[in-house]
């Protein structure tokens, strides 16, 4: 292979990493591995709003490649599988037009389908309804909630609006779902359902996600990712806050 | 019991959500459940939250890195899933919450407290991805000398 198009092979990979939501020093760590199964050095720059790839060609030509890259949402199983596919190229070194193709099935592997997904997220809230000690009756009520603001969640990106604006529908629809929970059930607690049907939009895991990159020196990732967290807090919370203020009024 | 089959629910569904490849969902699950339980025990114990939120990640970071090496899958697909029954995602939420009804002085309490925990749970994973990458280095050091 060519370096360029060891160049353009290892800079996909990152980019499915990135957009998987791989750590930082994991995503250099295998545009490393890949560049060097072809005993080729390289200088990888990795933010997560972007690669800087940097290598000699074989005559001393210097070559940079920059990716610019938006948008990460958590997708666990193509981690796992462009781990496994640099592993592979350390074995056995892929042909270009192979190794690409590796590449573009992977970023074809689908999540699970929208009616489990949609279910899980219900099940989720519902989990945790519970787990905070609410009653089965406000883990319901969650349930419906969350399911409704997932779908809308995937409906909203799908038409492509402003990134935390998915986030506030959801805290409206949790805080303004809550309230008529309250007005059919007098009995349930309000903050309990709230805070189960938000579950899964929270950003606890980024959170921990961005402090894990600062503690191994990414600190640019770091401040980046827990930049987004304040901010899908943040519409959270005004979704949530303002459904309720408008609608205490009317109950 | 109870609270153990919930954090086993509460990390696999939201691991589905994440798209964790379809064997590993209980093995997923399962890390959640240790990661709370040992959460709960130290709470118990000790009555602070923070510390035992660490001891909780500890747990999940310990069982991650023995499952990669188990099935061959990056220790992130295990501590990912099974931190987020301890993860303070709600902190977050909180905070902003008291800010929206300007109550200043709490939500500086809450931001930190999630801070914190946020911080114990990083520094609990992590501690153990190093143990096992110090222990590794070693094993090969003995092998060659």
């Amino acid at each position: 292979m060519k370096v360029n198009e060891l160049m353009h092979v290892a800079v996909k990979a990152g980019e499915i990493l990135i957009k998987s939501g791989a750590e930082i020093y994991r995503v250099e760590e295998t545009l490393r591995r890949i560049c060097s199964s072809y005993g080729v050095e390289c200088e990888p720059y990795v933010l997560l709003s972007g690669i800087f790839l940097h290598a000699q060609e074989e005559n001393g030509n210097p070559i940079t490649v920059i990716k610019r890259i938006q948008g990460n949402l958590l997708h666990l199983h193509r981690i796992e599988l462009v781990n496994s596919f640099s592993r592979d190229l350390q074995r056995t070194p892929l042909e270009y037009a192979a190794a690409i193709k590796r590449l573009e099935e992977i970023e074809a592997v689908s999540g699970f389908s929208l009616p489990v997904r949609l279910s899980m997220a219900g099940l989720t809230a519902f989990v945790y309804t519970l787990l905070f000690s609410g009653n089965a009756l406000e883990g319901a009520v969650a349930l419906i909630l969350s399911i409704f603001a997932y779908y809308l969640r995937v409906k909203i990106a799908e038409l492509g609006f402003f990134q935390f604006f998915e986030y506030f529908v959801a805290g409206v629809i949790a805080g303004a779902g809550a309230l008529a929970g309250m007005k059919i059930f007098p009995e349930v607690n309000i903050y309990k359902i709230i805070i189960g049907a938000i579950m899964i939009f929270v950003p606890g895991v980024a959170i921990t996600n961005g402090i894990k990159d600062a503690l191994y020196g990414d600190v640019v990732s770091s401040l980046y990712r827990i930049a987004e967290a304040v901010f899908t807090a943040t519409a959270i919370g005004a979704g949530v806050g303002i459904a309720l203020s408008v609608g205490l009024r009317f109950v | 019991m109870k609270e153990l089959i919930l954090a086993f629910l509460g990390s696999m569904c939201p691991a589905i959500l994440f798209s964790v490849e379809k064997r590993k969902m209980l093995w997923v699950g399962l890390g959640g459940s240790l990661g709370w339980g040992a959460f709960s025990l130290v709470e118990a114990a000790t009555g602070q939250v923070i510390l035992s939120t660490f001891a909780g990640a500890v747990m999940v970071g310990l069982y991650s890195e023995i499952m990669a090496r188990a099935l061959k899958t990056p220790a992130t697909v295990f501590s990912i899933s099974g931190i987020f029954p301890l993860v303070p995602g709600i902190g977050a939420y909180e905070t902003a919450q008291l800010l929206v009804e300007n109550k200043l002085s709490p939500a500086t309490g809450k931001a930190l407290e999630t801070v914190a925990s946020a911080g114990a749970i990083a520094l609990g994973i992590m501690l153990m991805s190093a143990l096992f990458k110090v222990a590794k280095r070693l094993a090969k050091r003995r092998k060659t000398a």
